[in-house]
Order: structure tokens, then sequence, then C-alpha cells
């Protein structure tokens, strides 16, 4: 900028009494008009009225001036107001600069003569400043009303479906093969002990049919990049080696298949093959080669699934990485369940028919490896059961919270065995019963009423010991009196704790979100904001942030959809930050020292051009790079070295 | 004599420390006119360069407030910030800058009292340090900036580059 073409307007707010009493006036504008580059210096009573406005736009027209400075209330009160004056007069609304002399001068200083002194600094600082000051351009984009659902469990599916509207496309990234969670394993939810699958299956069809839904299963999200409106997310998506357009899930695949493996989702209580559909009624009904296992992938040759498959669906495929351009993120990640096989006096593992909850569930199920069926490993039904509540919840040693819902399963669970085995004697353990709401108290009363059902209090859980006696598990517990008691089953249920899952830590870090003390991910406020979490445009649903039932989860996926269905409206534009930072690139070295340092991921570095880029939709303006590139290629707009040491030097100048 | 009144710059982020300067403003509470402000975005943007400058500018002391430590608006670059002071206040210490002349820390925007009380503390120490002697003005070479300001070597572009 040429010396001659700076011509500066300084105006000093006398905001009513507040900064006239505090600091001498006339004094200040005399001083002002003194300064280097001022063309025009005034006091007025209140610069923030539309009158103050008025004079200083007007002004600007008549005076040709190019720059302005304000001594006035803080920046964060008006500055946006005064830009917008600049902006009407014709000017960059960025060749303004506010020396701060109501809150950080007028207010906390009670000598007037320091207070004037210390206002006559702030207004040089301010005009020597103004003079390097540059036109910024407020750009805008419009939103991205795209939306990424991570998790197909109930929350993630409800949100899928509440977003799923006209225009907007939701992307539903799911880590297994198979979707809804771990609801489609269940048999019977409570407190209806409706068929989960009668429940859940429509919504499941709905997801897999819905045009504005794109399922990505086996497919995990290794990058976000961005902010509320403009997320650029990479996905992993692993092959599965099965075409879903044209299989059938007719199994001619399975029957060849000469390996088989545990099946994880009966929890390993039955087995299954290197491809395979675990259970009657997964979805999508597509199988999928399970790559650990499949001889394809050690070396071998067997081409067993693909000879036997009637339609040529499968192929050893790649797997791809898919770059998304969504608006909003929802987390609905469920959970893992506490591992017993922490607690040697559980005997889980090496104690025969001593069941997880998820386990039992799968017992329990029609579709699970008994086909439904209660059957002790012998074959035989149970006489005797036991349901252990508050495994691994509600200690210190291991959670110290109530996982909430295992109260409520396990008295489903023994509503589930009296209906199939009337005669079976069922105890449950627990130290309290959880049972808030409107609901969960009769499902306590009408089992309770039923003949063979004893709650027995205990102590405290931890006290609780199993051992194998003669093919029956021996359970001794402490009861609330204090005395050690004991009583033989021939089935034990553990009501194992809900916990955050085991890659909780990654996840946190891919999305830059935060998690409390025990892995979950943390809201941003629990009462008023309970699915929004500290980065905005990522919110989280379900078990992911805590243990909840379904109902609570299901509430969440469909309230973090209505928080992003109010926001992200197709067509609407934003403002991207115009303070940013640009790289001079014919000074850069390409050191990239700025790279790993950038929080936004906003640097890259050009392998043709050797130097590093700024991606200006990314990049919010922190400074960071400024302030460590060796070369001093980087420029932070509006905050320039050039600014700040101008400002520094008129402030210890007076 | 005179009483030394020395000047402070007090380097503030936007988010937190600035907007704790201007709550103590908005509470009313009084604090040493000397302390002089320098609002940047965040602390991590402060340049090593800048306290120098600061200092061979005639400042007596300088202050960097950011936000607490996981309380950042920018995730981390209060920690940059740190990262900065831990090896300038070494690099001070051997221009013999005393490390009371040079302070980092922590406020919210609603720590008011902590805010004065850092600024207290810091103006009483460098009160009782008194001046530092000023440099040669051999050693203070400058150039004209538009207007005829007068700036030293790091605002020519030899020493940083043309931001």
């Amino acid at each position: 900028m040429e010396d001659e073409k700076i011509r500066i307007g300084v105006y000093i707010c006398e905001c009513g009494p507040n900064i006239k009493e505090a600091i001498n006036i006339e004094e200040v504008v005399k001083f002002a008009r003194g300064l280097e580059n001022v063309v025009l210096t005034k006091s007025f009573n209140l610069l923030c009225s539309e009158e103050g406005k008025k004079l200083i736009e007007d002004d600007i027209k008549q005076h040709n001036l190019t720059n302005i400075v304000l001594a006035t209330c803080s920046p964060k009160e008006h500055e946006i107001t005064f830009r917008k004056v600049l902006n009407n007069a014709g000017l960059n609304p960025f060749f303004l600069q506010i020396a701060n002399i109501r809150e950080q001068c007028a207010w906390v200083i009670k000598d007037k003569a320091s207070a004037t002194q210390k206002a006559k600094a702030m207004i040089a600082a301010a005009v020597k400043r103004v003079a390097f000051h540059e036109p910024l351009e407020i750009k805008e984009i419009p939103y991205q009303s795209d939306i990424l659902v991570v998790g197909a469990g109930v929350a993630g599916i409800s949100a899928a479906l509440t977003l799923a509207q006209k225009n907007r496309k939701v992307y539903l990234v799911e880590k297994l093969p198979f979707i809804g969670g771990k609801v489609a394993r269940y048999e019977k939810i409570f407190p209806t002990l409706e068929c989960a699958s009668c429940v859940l299956d429509p919504i499941l069809d709905e997801v897999l049919h819905n045009e504005q839904i794109e399922l990505l299963t086996l497919s995990e999200v290794i990058d976000v990049l961005g902010f509320y409106g403009n997320f650029i997310v990479k996905v992993k998506k692993k092959a599965r080696f099965v075409d879903s357009k044209t299989c059938i899930g007719c199994g001619a695949c399975f029957e060849v298949c000469p390996i088989k493996v545990k099946n994880e989702y009966n929890e390993g209580l039955d087995d299954r093959k290197a491809i395979y559909i675990p259970y009657a009624g997964a979805l999508p009904n597509v199988a999928v080669i399970d790559r650990k296992n499949c001889l394809q992938f050690h070396g071998k040759k067997c081409n067993a699934c693909q000879n036997a498959c009637p339609f040529s669906s499968i192929h050893y495929e790649e797997d791809q990485i898919q770059e998304l351009n969504v608006g909003a993120i929802i987390l609905a990640t469920g959970f893992d369940v506490f591992d017993p096989k922490k607690v040697f006096q559980y005997g889980h593992g090496e104690i025969k028919n001593v069941f997880t909850s998820l386990e039992f569930e799968r017992l329990l199920s029609s579709t699970g490896p008994t086909g439904g069926k209660i059957l002790l490993k012998s074959g035989q039904p149970p006489k005797r059961l036991a349901l252990i509540h508050c495994v691994g919840s509600r200690t210190k040693e291991y959670n110290e919270y109530c996982s909430g819902v295992c109260c409520m399963y396990s008295l489903k669970f023994a509503h589930m065995v009296k209906e199939q085995l009337t005669d079976t004697l069922i105890t449950e353990f627990h130290s309290d019963l959880c049972l808030p709401g409107r609901t969960a108290q009769g499902f306590f009363n009408t089992l309770s009423d039923k003949k063979e059902v004893y709650f027995v209090q205990v102590k405290n859980i931890d006290s609780i010991d199993l051992t194998q006696k003669g093919g029956k598990v021996l359970v001794k517990y402490e009861d609330s009196n204090g005395t050690i008691k004991s009583s033989t089953f021939d089935l034990v249920v553990l009501s194992v704790a809900i916990e955050a899952i085991k890659d909780a830590r990654e996840v946190a870090i891919t999305f830059g979100i935060s998690q409390d003390k025990d892995g979950f991910f943390l809201e941003e406020h629990t009462s008023i904001s309970p699915v929004s979490t500290s980065v905005g445009g990522i919110f989280i649903a379900g078990c992911a942030h805590g243990p909840k039932d379904i109902q609570s989860a299901v509430a969440e996926g469909q309230a973090a959809a209505g928080k992003i269905l109010s926001k992200l409206i197709p067509g609407e534009k934003f403002l991207l930050e115009p303070i940013t930072t640009e790289v001079d690139e014919d000074l850069c070295s390409g050191c990239k020292t700025c790279i790993s340092l950038c929080p936004y991921k906003a640097i890259t570095y050009d392998q043709e051009k050797k130097v590093v880029s700024i991606n200006e939709i990314l990049c919010r303006g922190c400074g960071i790079c400024v302030a460590t590139c060796p070369s001093a290629t980087i420029k932070a707009r509006n905050f320039t070295d050039k600014q700040i040491v101008a400002e520094l030097i008129g402030l210890l100048e007076v | 004599m005179i009483a030394f009144e020395p000047k402070i710059i007090a380097f503030l982020c936007n988010w937190c420390s600035y907007e704790c300067a201007d709550s103590v403003g908005r509470a009313q509470k009084e604090y040493p006119s000397i302390l002089r402000i320098v609002r940047v975005m965040c602390s991590g943007r402060i340049d090593p360069q800048f306290i120098i400058e600061a200092f061979r500018r005639g400042a007596a002391g300088v202050l960097i407030l950011g936000c607490h430590p996981g309380d950042c608006h920018y995730k981390e670059g209060n920690y940059q910030a740190m990262k900065k002071y831990t090896l300038l206040k070494k690099v001070l210490l051997q221009f013999g800058i005393d490390k009371d002349r040079f302070r980092l820390d922590w406020v919210s925007a609603k720590e008011t009292d902590k805010f004065i009380k850092i600024v207290s503390e810091m103006v009483e120490k460098v009160k009782q340090l008194g001046p530092i002697i000023p440099p040669q003005p051999s050693m203070n070479p400058s150039v004209s900036l538009p207007g005829g300001q007068q700036a030293g070597p790091f605002t020519k572009g030899g020493i940083k580059g043309g931001r």
C-alpha cells in the first residue's frame, strides 16, 4: 500500500458517561490528530447508535477515508456492527481496528490521567496497526446436506431413517457385515416381551431399500476433516467378496466350504463356515467371506464356494477407500460387554453352563444355536437356573456406573425361561434392583408373582463365588445379613456390564471428540445437549455414550437426526471464516513442520510443487502454523506479523 | 526520584483470556494501567519474535495468557504456546532478561480475580526488577514503514519474510 493513499479516520466513543468520565476525551482527540496518516479525528456520544454509524459512513465517503480506528467498547461487542458500516460506505470491512478503551481502559483504571495515557497508547497502536490492514473476502459455500451415520444398530438406524428425507442422502457405515446391532440377536425385548425381529426387521428392510440410504457394511471411518456443514470423511470399505446385488443368500456356498470356525454372532456357541450368513434372518441376506479363515487368503487354492454359487456372485475383489462429503456425523457405535473372565470367581469359560447375558440371548433365540431351546451342554433343560446381576457394574474395581438395563433384561430372561420351562426354579441374585420409569416395576411384579422365582439380595455382588460341583454350579454368596450361604444350579447367567467399545479411543481420536473416564464418548452437556459433542456437527446416539435401553437409543438417534435436520438446510450457504492463513509458495521450503501442528489437518504437502498448501475451508485461523514456520512463509490474515508488531510499537511508544 | 513506571505487554487469546480481560472490565475491577494488551486469535499464534520485539521496544515484562489446557478453542494452540514459552524463557535468560519478566498462564473467560492476581504479581515483580538496560543504538537498525513509522529488523522483511 502506498503511503499517500492511507487516510485514517479516528473516532472516539464517549459511550454516554462510561468513557467520557474516565478519560480526558479532548486530550485524546488532540493526541490522535497528531498521529501519522490520521486525517480526521472525532469524538461522539455513542458511536453504535444509528447517528454514530451514519456519521462514520458519511465521513468515509466525504473524506475518502481508507482506514478506520474506533476507540470504543470491546471488539467483541461491536466489531461486526462497525465492519458493516465500513462495508456500507464502500470500504472493505477489514480496514477497521478497534481500540478497546472501555472494558480494557476506562472501566479498569480509576485515575483519569493514567486512563487517558493508556487510551492514547491504545489508539496509537491501532493507528499504526490499521495502516497494515489488508482487504479480506468473506466467501460463502453451500452446506453439505448429506449425512454420515456410523453404526447400524438401533440408534444409528433410527437416525438414518429420520434423516433419509427428500434431498438428503445418508451414508450408513457399519463395521460388521450385517446390520441391526446387538438387538438383531435378541429374541424378545423388554418390557413388552415383543418379538424383537417383528419390531426390528421391518425397519432394517426399510434401511436396505431406502434409496436415500447408502449402506456401507464392513466399513470403517479412517479420517475426518472439516467442520459442521462441511466434513470430508475417508471410509475404508473392506471387500465382502460376495456381490450383494446378485447373492440371494441361498447358502449353497456354506455347504461346500471346508473351514469351520466359531460363530461370533452366536457368541461362539456354535460354528459357522468361512463363507457365511451368521444366522437365519441376518440382514442383508448376503453371504460374506471371512478372510481371516478362508483358504484363498492363506495361499491355498480353494474355489469351492465360487464353484458352488449358482449366481457367480463370488469375486475376490480389493478393499476400497471411499471419500464422502457430508455436513454432519452421527456416531452410534454401540457397546461391548464386560468380559467376566477378568473375575476369576465367576468361572466363565471354566465352569460348564455359566453363560454371559449375550450368550444367553442367543440360547433363547429361535435363530440361535439351539433354535431357542434352553439346553445345558448335556442337551438337558436346566431345572435350576441362577441369574447374577451387576457383573462388572457398580463395582469400583471395574465399572462404578450402573449399566441400567441388566435388571430389566434379567427379568426378561426369567419371564422367557418361565414361558418355556414352567417348572424350572429361577433365582435372581442382586444387590439392588434398578426399576425406574413407567413400566419396570410392573414388569417385576408380574414376575415375582410367579411360582419358583426367587429374588435373593446379596450384600455385595463381588462376594459371589461360582465353583463347579459334580456337573452343577455351586453359587456361594453373602446374604444381606452377612451370612455366607450357597446353593447349586444347573445354569448360571452373568448379567455383564455394558462397556464402551473396545476401540473407543481410536474412534474418539479419528473424530476428534472426547471420552469420559470409562471410555464412553462425552456429550457436550449432560442435561441440555445430551446428543451433541464438543465438536460441532458430530453427534452421538445410543450406547456409544453410556449404557442405554432400546427406547432411549432410538430416541437419541432420532434426536440427533432432528438436530441436524433443523440446521443443514439443502441449498443454504454458510460464511467461511475470512481470518485464515495463507502460504507464500515462493518462500515455502517444504519442511512440513506446520503439517503436524495444524489442529484441523488443513495443511497438505503438494508433491509436485514441493510446498505446502492450506485448505481455506478447513483452516480456522488459529495461526499456530504461522508462529511455527521457520521460513516465515505463512501469513495469518488480519493478524499478520507486521500488524502485530506495529501494534506493539504503538503500545510501547506512548 | 521518579518511580519506575514499566510497561507490560500482555498477549491475550481471542477466546478465553481477552474475554476475561473484558469480563474484568465489565465487573469494573481495577488493575494497573501499565498493562498493554495485544489480541491474538490463539496463544499458539504468538511468535517468539513478538516477545523479543516487545522487550527490544521497551517492554519491561511480557505476559501470555491462554485458555486452560484442554480448553483451547483451537484444541491445542495453548500447548504449542507452552512449548515455545519454555524454550524462549531459556533464551531470554541468556540475554539477561530475568525469568520474572516473562510469564505464561491460563485464565478462563470468567476468572477475573485470577486475571487481576496474575497482572498484579507481574507488575510488582517487574517494578522490583526495575528497567532493562536499553540496547545500544548500533544494534538497533531500523527501516521505514508506511507512514514513516520506524520498525526494527523484525518488520523489515529481512529476518522474517513478507508476511
